[in-house]
């Protein structure tokens, strides 16, 4: 029937636009009770630059440099002055797996931890150094300790580490969650992240191709640590839910895949991908790192949903199953 | 068998076998491993190389083909536009698909310095990037010409 | 208020990158190092009997490792110590590791591998996860096949059903896929001049790596050191062990470098794969669109090995009513051993899988509630102070202002 209308009618009511949305969430960590731990630590080196030692994986996420923001900003030393030391197990601490969201929320606050108690033990030393009674009313900046009513009473990191060379910090988070109980009862994940995405699809009922005219993806960050990788993440989560959604399977026959090369396992390329309208919601988690919750998973949940559900709306047609590929969708039209 | 080419503006003669490939000969002995292999079926073009002014996938060209040929790799790009753009834009994240990406940025505008979104977009189709979701390569790039024909203007 | 954070500070490692200068795995090169390739099972499910002799005539070919030649536990695994190093009786999928060949070049220690002889005396095997839960039904570690049950039980499902206006209900099903990162595995080993034993890989938890090469070493975990350099992207399909340990072994057993490099067919083989799942759903609303109850059955293919799969299958059943509050709650997830590639970690872990169901069971009831699909979404979606379906006390929650930002679009 279908077939007879698109004749009858023609041109543009070949293509049918629709729009669909999906909203999600997320527990961030291993969870359910598991010691989720993530390990660092800084030290203060002899040119008055921070040492950090956390073993946390950069995998492409952005990990290097969310953890050396988190020391700057907890020290309020310039980027430059952070010497990150990640990739070695002999030297860096278990900082848990580059899994489940958990970096900048787990080791972001192991690291945050590090810095306070460095941060503790150089205002000591400036202390005994700048001859004052307390801690208190000392200000730490640039690299410096200074007295806050009295600035020109000031001594530098470097001229600390001179007088001690033993100045450290260890930090240590381990997330907080329950087990749950036989009927599945339990505060098993935290912190929760949410997300919602709406897409605009247009449907080729001649070929059956989906094309993705526009999206909005809107994320609960808690507080992003660095906008733009957040964004980063938010158009490759939203790619890979293109993919998940449309195109991607490893084609299973008897336990083998079909589709092991990048010949016949298609994955989006850059025509696939419309620009994406993103808006961050800052609502900064408590127990998270300058309130900065983890978004590489989340980014990624609603995309595929809202897809099908625009592909719906556009052609009437549910998919229950994906990926929803051309010669589906063709033969659902042709199903009339 | 014996081949000389180009690459980076210096002049290599070198012994080679016939089945190596241009990416192994870039890789394996002229030690420039920026070129990468991501697949090693022409699909994913992290391999991507300029030869002779063209983009080529370094892991499908023989290196005898390569013979006489004026290869430009990641290492051979002077262009600090496009490798600034792309810091700047955020349009790195794992960094696999990187230098394949910067090489078919720069073929784009080193022969049309003001592409449309879309002349963007086909430019990279045959370079696979599973991080980025491509939209700040492509504004990276939008960039990197918007300096350029700033840089030429003034 | 802050200094650095909310700054689009550029990132650190960005500058290598563009240069061609960040060093991958592959990128190392060390001088006199040899290659390993890996023969791996053609059969997904078999006893086998291996010879290398041949193999190990080639020449160029230092010496190839079966499952004999492992010095410690020949076995690891995320959670289960299921996967074996290499195989010593029987695969479980297509792709299990059975021998290592190392040779002087890649070039001879792949012609070598074509030369192991496998000798596979094939078993029944078992595909689909269903077929699998039989009792009846071949089993793929001689043991029941349904290895992991997760239960929530909230309210009272049959009691509210029956009061339910609406409801719907459908079987959805998503395939397997790939992580499908630029960057295949790769890796190096090599004794340093401590004595170290240093695996140099593409990982996401170099500090577990370091604990399961030590135990399949037999050594203390001090004497290991995993270094990681760049990893070209990762996804969850770099949680569980590919190279690293056959890499280990071989540096540790002839006191020299090893390098080696999957080609992308064998990185789709080697790595996890996101988890297949079937999952039949049953909501429920009253007329007005309140979720009144969700039954939900959850199917998850876990291939021939565990991996993360109780901790996927869990994370499924938390997530599976969607951000909703719905009082009335009946969840079971299985994990299912079958004859298929192992799945495991990959972004979204199981929470990726369930909303392909619960999101398009909430636009099916709006519509047949006359809502709109925003409109069905605020009456239900989490707020301060809602109770998931395992009983948490959520606070601080921005879901409503992210479903009232989709209003325009």
């Amino acid at each position: 029937m279908y077939r007879r209308i698109k004749k009858v009618l023609g041109g543009d009511i070949l293509k049918k636009r629709g729009k669909g949305i999906g909203v999600t969430f997320y527990g961030t960590g291993y969870g359910n009770g598991f010691p989720d731990v993530s390990r660092a630590y800084a030290r203060l080196l002899e040119d008055g630059k921070v040492e950090i030692l956390v073993g946390a994986t950069e995998v492409g996420q952005g990990a290097k440099t969310v953890m050396v923001q988190i020391a700057s900003e907890t020290l309020n030393i310039p980027i430059e002055d952070v010497i990150l030391v990640n990739e070695d197990t002999s030297k860096a601490p278990d900082a848990g797996t580059a899994a489940a969201s958990r970096q900048t929320y787990n080791s972001g606050n192991a690291v945050k931890i590090a810095c306070e108690n460095l941060k503790d033990n150089i205002l000591q030393e400036a202390k005994k150094i700048l001859n004052v009674n307390s801690k208190i009313g000392l200000v730490c900046e640039k690299g410096s300790v200074y007295v806050k009513t009295y600035p020109s009473k000031k001594v530098s990191f470097k001229e600390i580490a001179n007088i001690n060379n033993n100045l450290k910090g260890e930090g240590v988070f381990i997330a907080h969650t329950t087990q749950m109980d036989e009927n599945g009862q339990g505060a098993p994940y935290w912190p929760y992240t949410f997300a919602a995405c709406a897409v605009e699809v247009e449907v080729d009922t001649e070929t059956g191709e989906v094309t993705i005219l526009r999206a909005k993806l809107v994320l609960d960050v808690g507080k992003a640590v660095n906008p733009t990788l957040v964004e980063g993440q938010i158009d490759g989560g939203f790619a890979m839910g293109v993919g998940y959604a449309l195109m991607e399977d490893v084609g299973l026959k008897d336990g083998k895949m079909l589709n092991s090369s990048f010949e016949k396992y298609i994955i989006p390329t850059s025509l696939d991908i419309p620009n994406i309208e993103k808006v961050l919601i800052e609502y900064p988690e408590d127990t998270a790192p300058y309130g900065a919750k983890g978004i590489g998973e989340p980014v990624l949940l609603p995309v595929a949903p809202a897809i099908l559900n625009a592909i719906y709306d556009a052609i009437g047609v549910r998919f229950y199953e994906i990926p929803v590929t051309c010669e589906k969708i063709l033969l659902q039209l042709n199903k009339g | 068998m014996k081949i000389e080419l180009n690459v980076n503006g210096k002049d290599y003669s070198i012994e080679i076998e016939e089945h190596l490939r241009l990416i192994d000969l870039l890789r394996d002995k002229l030690n420039l491993t920026g070129t990468k292999e991501g697949c090693g079926e022409g699909e994913c073009g992290a391999c991507t190389v300029i030869m002779d002014g063209r983009i080529v996938n370094s892991c499908l060209v023989m290196a005898f083909q390569a013979h006489k040929s004026k290869i430009i790799t990641i290492e051979g790009v002077e262009d600090e536009d496009i490798k600034n753009a792309f810091i700047e834009e955020g349009a790195v994240q794992c960094g696999f698909c990187t230098p394949g990406m910067i090489l078919a940025a720069k073929s784009l505008l080193d022969k049309n310095e003001n592409p449309s979104e879309q002349d963007i977009r086909e430019a990279i189709s045959g370079n696979l990037c599973r991080c980025t979701g491509y939209n700040k390569i492509v504004s990276a790039i939008k960039k990197a010409a918007e300096i350029k024909r700033g840089g030429r203007n003034v | 208020m802050f200094e650095f954070i909310g700054k689009n500070i550029k990132r650190i490692d960005a500058k290598d990158k563009v240069e061609g200068k960040a060093i991958y795995p592959q990128d190392i090169y060390i001088e006199g190092m040899l290659y390993g390739f890996t023969v791996r099972s053609k059969f997904p499910h078999a006893f086998i009997k291996v010879d290398v002799s041949e193999a190990e005539k080639v020449d160029g070919v230092v010496k190839v490792f079966t499952y004999k030649d492992v010095p410690g536990k020949n076995h690891h695994g995320v959670v289960l110590k299921d996967h074996e190093v290499f195989i010593s009786k029987k695969v479980k999928r297509i792709g299990d590791p059975i021998a290592f060949v190392v040779a002087k070049s890649k070039e001879i220690a792949e012609y070598a591998a074509s030369l192991v002889k496998v000798e596979y005396d094939i078993l029944p095997a078992v595909f689909d996860p269903e077929e699998a839960m039989r009792e009846n039904s071949p089993k793929v570690h001689d043991k029941d096949n349904v290895f992991y049950h997760f239960k929530i039980r909230k309210g009272d499902v049959e009691k509210a059903f029956k009061e339910c206006d609406v409801i719907v209900e459908n079987v959805y099903k998503v395939p397997m896929v790939d992580h499908a990162f630029l960057q295949p595995e790769a890796g190096v080993s090599y004794i340093d001049e401590d004595g170290k034993i240093v695996v140099i890989a593409s990982t996401q938890y170099p500090h577990f790596d370091q604990e399961e090469i030590a135990q399949a070493l037999g050594v203390s975990k001090d004497l290991v050191k995993v270094l990681t350099p760049a990893v070209g992207g990762a996804f969850g399909g770099r949680e569980d062990i590919t190279l690293q340990i056959h890499l280990a072994i071989a540096a540790f057993t002839l006191k020299r470098p090893v390098k080696a490099v999957y080609s992308r067919e064998e990185s789709f083989i080697a790595h996890s794969k996101r988890h297949a799942m079937k999952m039949y759903y049953k909501t429920g609303a009253t007329k007005d669109g309140k979720l009144l109850a969700l039954e939900a059955k959850i199917i998850g293919d876990s291939g021939a090995y565990a991996s993360w799969s109780m901790n996927v299958l869990r994370k499924a059943a938390v997530h599976a009513t969607g951000p909703y509050v719905v009082e009335n709650v009946k969840i079971d997830s299985f994990a299912v051993y079958t004859n298929n590639p192992f799945t495991g970690a990959m972004r979204g872990f199981g929470a990726t899988q369930v909303p392909i169901a619960y999101e398009q069971q909430m636009d099916i009831l709006a519509r047949k509630l006359g809502l709109s699909p925003i409109e069905i979404r605020l009456k239900n979606c989490f707020k301060e102070g809602s109770e998931t379906a395992t009983g948490q006390i959520l606070e601080k929650v921005a879901l409503e202002k992210c479903i009232e930002e989709l209003k325009r679009f």
